[in-house]
């Protein structure tokens, strides 16, 4: 029961947790772009893997993810 | 969600004329169960999921019977919806039939409540209607 | 042997409740069998019948108020109990949150929506059924589908934008924006299967109040909610609870009995709410009466009970030397002033008449799970 060594993180770990289905993987293949919201103008900013963390109306260089699409159930109590 | 909310479709052998205009709280297939040590005129009964709601009033219909000598009802643990409901009785009847007079002079007593409401409530619509004409 | 009847005065005595400067005694009932000698006291319904009153007071489909004269409080209790705690109504249950990019958070979204009294067509709320929720210790295989007679449907769909009509210098967001605001008016009701036949026009499934403030927004905020409403108890949650208040008090009882005379009235008077107690002038009948305390007083004021009904029961006038032995405070044990507030789903006479039902059919199914017991 040895415990299991550190990884460096890198691009050629990035499959290390599962092997293919992961968002990595997909991720990997595809480098699709997400979007991002600008926490200055609200601004829609797509970006990339290796894209420099900016929007690109205003500069700023902070930005939020966007709510889940799916639907989320809560109890009214 | 308390055992009390249940579907009523379980509920269907309401034969009886009180039956089901509202559905409100059902009892399921939930018995009352009679715990040890009873004899025919000294018996504790266990009911679940009630309360002070029906125990103290169903005490006092139950007191109110001549032939009962001791009535008394617990709620022995907050945390467990039991109720018990001790009835002792001289030898002219027997604990059960004394819980069940309770029950009956209970709903007698709803009747007239509903009915003596209903006319008191109707007069003072009336009464009141009268006065805005005049 | 015929049973005792106990003297007018005795009863009298038995029907109030003492309030002493720093005690209450006579609680209990004492109208049971055995607790007097020779005395009866069985239940009989024919003479329950004769002596129960009902007094109405007040009645508004928001608030009744109205005496029950001649019951026990182990029944008046059960009654107000019910009223809170077991008459089922109809409120939102489930909140499926499609899209919230507003300030409010998902969950306090939820609960407050919760919360909001619904009302509709009564003969269709008494229609619907329960919804059972699955458990988390069963299968499911209890649990009910949402159909129509179980599950009332409501959305909310509102997306704040900028107002293109608002004046420059508008400070007012309610103006700026469209939708800044969202209030309880905003859900609609969407009728399913048979629900489209009871709750039509005025009977359609609305919130009670519909100025209720749900969330504020901002220009590019949405909310995207579908409700799901299902019947329930107060007992299980107090969004379900079909009155905002139910009490009751039992009636004062005052009884002065020496003379208050003079200053000593007025003074009397002000211990109590205003109406309580009355001055009318000593007449020259009871001024002339030996032994009534009243000697050589004809003219001045005397302090007499007016309306016991609006005193508050407050112990001030005991606190006094000069009423010492004077006034004796009560209250009626058998005599209780409900006061019954709804929030709106059904009348609140209404109510009441469903709790008696209510508390009727619980004893009719306890006795069926007796006779159960029996066989």
């Amino acid at each position: 029961m040895s415990r299991e060594a550190y990884q460096v993180p890198s691009m050629g770990a990035q499959n290390a947790f599962g092997t293919d289905a992961g968002f990595g993987g997909a991720m990997a293949v595809d480098n699709p772009s997400v979007v991002y919201l600008c926490g200055e103008c609200s601004a829609r900013v797509p970006l990339k893997r290796g894209d420099q963390i900016r929007c690109k109306d205003c500069g700023h260089r902070v930005l939020y993810k966007e709510r889940t699409k799916r639907m989320v159930q809560f109890e009214a109590r | 969600m308390p055992e009390s909310v249940h579907s009523q479709d379980q509920d269907q052998p309401m034969a009886d004329e009180v039956a089901a205009e509202v559905d409100p709280i059902t009892l399921d297939d939930k018995h009352i169960v009679v715990l040890p040590g009873a004899t025919e005129t000294a018996a504790s009964f266990q009911f679940e999921g009630e309360g002070h709601t029906m125990g103290n009033a169903l005490r006092y219909a139950v007191m109110k019977n001549p032939a009962v000598e001791f009535c008394g009802y617990t709620i022995p643990h907050p945390s467990d919806a039991k109720m018990h409901f001790r009835i002792q009785t001289t030898d002219s009847t027997t604990a059960t039939e004394a819980l069940e007079k309770g029950f009956n002079d209970l709903m007698d007593l709803c009747d007239v409540v509903t009915e003596k409401f209903t006319a008191a409530r109707d007069q003072f619509n009336d009464e009141k209607a009268n006065r805005m004409e005049s | 042997m015929a049973p005792l009847v106990p003297s007018q005065d005795e009863q009298q005595r038995r029907r109030i409740i003492d309030i002493n400067a720093e005690t209450v005694t006579n609680i209990p009932s004492t109208d049971f069998p055995g607790h007097w000698p020779g005395e009866s006291h069985a239940w009989a319904v024919d003479q329950f019948k004769n002596t129960f009153q009902v007094d109405f007071h007040r009645n508004d489909p928001l608030e009744a108020s109205f005496s029950l004269i001649g019951l026990d409080a182990a029944v008046a209790n059960a009654f107000r109990r019910i009223l809170m705690a077991e008459i089922p109504t109809l409120a939102i249950e489930s909140v499926f949150v499609h899209n919230n990019t507003s300030v409010i958070q998902d969950e306090v979204l939820a609960q407050r929506l919760g919360l909001v009294p619904l009302k509709g067509s009564v003969e269709g709320l008494n229609w619907m059924h329960w919804f059972r929720k699955p458990g988390e210790d069963e299968d499911g295989s209890n649990a009910s589908e949402p159909s129509d007679f179980n599950t009332v449907i409501l959305r909310l769909d509102v997306e704040c934008t900028k107002n293109p009509e608002a004046d420059e210098n508008e400070q007012d967001p309610r103006k700026l924006y469209n939708n800044a605001h969202v209030y309880a008016k905003d859900m609609t009701f969407h009728a399913v299967g048979r629900q489209e036949s009871y709750f039509v026009d005025e009977g359609a499934i609305r919130p009670v109040h519909p100025e209720i403030l749900l969330a504020k927004m901002r220009p590019g905020q949405k909310i995207d909610v579908e409700m799901h409403c299902n019947k329930g108890i107060g007992a299980d949650h107090a969004k379900f609870s079909p009155v905002a208040t139910a009490t009751y008090r039992l009636l004062p009882d005052i009884k002065i009995l020496r003379p208050i005379i003079g200053d000593d009235a007025k003074k009397f008077a002000k211990c109590f709410p205003k109406g309580v107690i009355g001055l009318e002038p000593v007449t020259a009948q009871e001024a002339g009466r030996g032994g009534s305390g009243y000697e050589g007083h004809a003219g001045e004021q005397k302090a007499v009970v007016q309306d016991p009904f609006k005193d508050t029961v407050s112990r001030e006038c005991l606190r006094y030397d000069e009423f010492q032995g004077k006034v004796k405070l009560g209250r009626v044990r058998d005599h209780f002033i409900f006061n019954v507030e709804s929030t709106g789903q059904f009348d609140s006479d209404v109510l009441f008449l469903e709790a008696v039902k209510v508390m009727k059919l619980k004893c009719a199914r306890w006795k069926r799970g007796l006779n159960d017991l029996m066989a």
